[in-house]
C-alpha cells in the first residue's frame, strides 16, 4: 500500500514567489527567511516523495464568488500557474497524481464528505509557493500533486473539526492505495497575518510559536478551537491555519517534530515552516 | 459567525460578498491580460462594463483601498487592481491600519530597520 512518509506545514505568502520570481532571496529582508527552508528542502531530496497532496486555499484566483466550493479536489492530468495579475510565473505546470485522486474523492464520498471534483483548473500561489519553498525551481516537478481547496474566504469557513475529518479519511485513502507510492502531505497558509479592516497587520508571534511546537505535539487543542479563536488569535486571514489540521489528523497521533522555521515579518505575514515523521 | 465579533476585524460574511460583487467582480476580470489593458486604456469605462455605482468606481479610480473594503471588496480580488499600479501591499495595509507606510511597517508589523 502507498505509505505517508511526512506532514510538511508552510506559509503560502504571494510574496515569497515574487521574491524567488525577482531573486530577491539573499537581500537582508528575505535572507532568514529562505535559510530557514533549506533543511525542509534537504528533508524532501532525502525523502523521495512520489505524490504530493497539497491543502490550500484559492485568493480569488480561480474560484470567483459565483460558486464557492467548501471543499475541492483536483483530478486533473495537470494543473497551469494562475495568473494573479501579475502575468503567468515561469513555473513548470504540475502534473496530477490522477488515479489516486480519484480514490481519494470515492472514500471522501463513501465517508459522506461532498466535495467539488475539478478536472480543469489552475492553481494559484497557494499551491505554487509550497511547492517552490520545498522543491526547489526544477524544471519539471519530481512529484505529481493532488490539490485540496479549502475555502477560506467567504463565511461561512468550515470548523478545524471539519478540516481534522477530512485529514482522516486522507490518511484512509493513502493506507488503501495499492501501489507503493511514498506520500508527502502539505498543509499549508498562515501563520497570523491579517490584511483587512483597521487591524490589518496584527501579527502575533507567540502565539505563531506556540503553533509550530503545539501543531506537533497537542493537535486536539487547535482541533477544539472555534473558527473565531483562530480570527483572534492569528488575525482573519490566519484563520487559513485550519488546513495544516487536514494534514496533522493524517498523520500518527504522535509524531516527530524532525524541523521548524519561523520568521516575521514575511510580506504582513508571520512565516512558518514545520517537518513532521510519524512516530511509533 | 456574526461579522465584528473581533474588534477591527471585518469578516468576509454573506453581506460582504452581496455588497461587494460588483467591485470584486471587476477586480477578479484583471487577472486576464486583455482586461489589464482595457482598464488601463480608459479605466472608467471598463468600471461600467461591470456596472460600479458611483461611489465604487470613486472609490477604485482614487485607489482608496479603506473604501473599497468598506463598500465590499475583498482584499484578495482587489489586489489585482494594486498588481496594475502596482501598489505593495503593506501600503493598502496601512492605508486600513490608518497609519502611516513606515509607522505600519515598523510598529504594526514589526519589521526591523534595514542596516546602514
Amino acid at each position: 500500500m502507498a505509505k505517508i512518509i511526512g506532514g510538511l506545514g508552510t506559509s503560502h505568502v504571494p510574496s515569497i514567489g515574487v521574491a524567488l520570481d525577482k531573486g530577491l532571496c539573499d537581500t537582508p529582508d528575505w535572507k532568514p527567511f529562505f535559510d530557514g527552508y533549506e533543511a525542509g528542502k534537504e528533508w524532501v531530496r532525502e525523502a523521495k516523495p512520489d505524490i504530493a497532496v497539497v491543502v490550500f486555499n484559492d485568493h480569488g484566483n480561480t474560484f470567483f464568488l459565483d460558486r464557492v466550493p467548501t471543499f475541492a479536489v483536483g483530478v486533473a492530468d495537470s494543473y497551469n500557474p494562475a495568473d494573479e495579475g501579475w502575468g503567468p510565473r515561469a513555473i513548470p505546470p504540475f502534473e496530477g497524481a490522477t488515479e489516486f485522486a480519484w480514490h481519494f474523492v470515492d472514500k471522501l464520498v463513501e465517508r459522506h464528505f461532498d466535495p467539488l471534483v475539478c478536472r480543469e483548473i489552475e492553481v494559484d500561489h497557494g499551491m505554487q509557493v509550497p511547492m517552490e519553498l520545498f522543491f526547489g525551481r526544477p524544471e519539471k516537478w519530481p512529484v505529481k500533486v493532488v490539490p485540496i481547496w479549502v475555502n477560506t474566504i467567504q463565511y461561512p469557513i468550515p470548523t478545524p473539526q471539519r478540516c481534522w475529518d477530512m485529514g482522516k479519511v486522507l490518511r484512509e485513502a493513502i493506507e488503501s492505495w495499492p501501489t507503493d507510492e511514498r506520500v508527502v502531505i502539505l498543509g499549508t497558509g498562515g501563520l497570523s497575518h491579517q490584511l483587512q479592516g483597521a487591524r490589518a497587520g496584527f501579527i502575533n508571534q507567540d502565539a505563531d510559536r506556540a503553533w509550530l511546537d503545539g501543531i506537533a505535539a497537542n493537535p486536539e487543542h487547535y482541533r477544539n478551537m472555534t473558527r473565531e479563536d483562530y480570527v483572534e488569535q492569528f488575525g482573519s486571514e490566519g484563520a487559513e491555519l485550519i488546513m495544516w489540521l487536514v494534514m496533522r489528523a493524517a498523520m500518527n497521533e504522535k509524531v516527530d517534530l524532525v524541523h521548524k522555521h519561523y520568521y516575521a515579518p514575511a510580506s504582513m505575514t508571520g512565516a512558518g515552516m514545520v517537518v513532521l515523521e510519524n512516530a511509533a | 459567525m456574526a461579522n465584528q465579533s473581533i474588534p477591527d476585524t471585518p469578516l468576509f460574511d454573506r453581506n460582504g460578498s452581496i455588497r461587494g460583487y460588483r467591485i470584486n467582480k471587476m477586480a477578479m476580470s484583471l487577472g486576464q491580460a486583455a482586461n489589464r489593458e482595457a482598464f488601463k486604456a480608459d479605466e472608467e469605462a471598463y468600471l461600467d462594463r461591470f456596472g460600479l455605482t458611483e461611489e465604487e468606481k470613486k472609490a477604485v479610480m482614487s485607489r482608496d483601498w479603506h473604501e473599497m473594503v468598506r463598500l465590499g471588496g475583498n482584499l484578495f480580488f482587489i489586489l489585482k487592481i494594486s498588481a496594475i499600479d502596482p501598489t505593495p501591499i503593506t501600503r493598502i495595509g496601512a492605508a486600513q491600519a490608518g497609519m502611516s507606510h513606515e509607522d505600519f511597517l515598523y510598529h504594526r508589523l514589526g519589521k526591523r530597520a534595514a542596516h546602514g
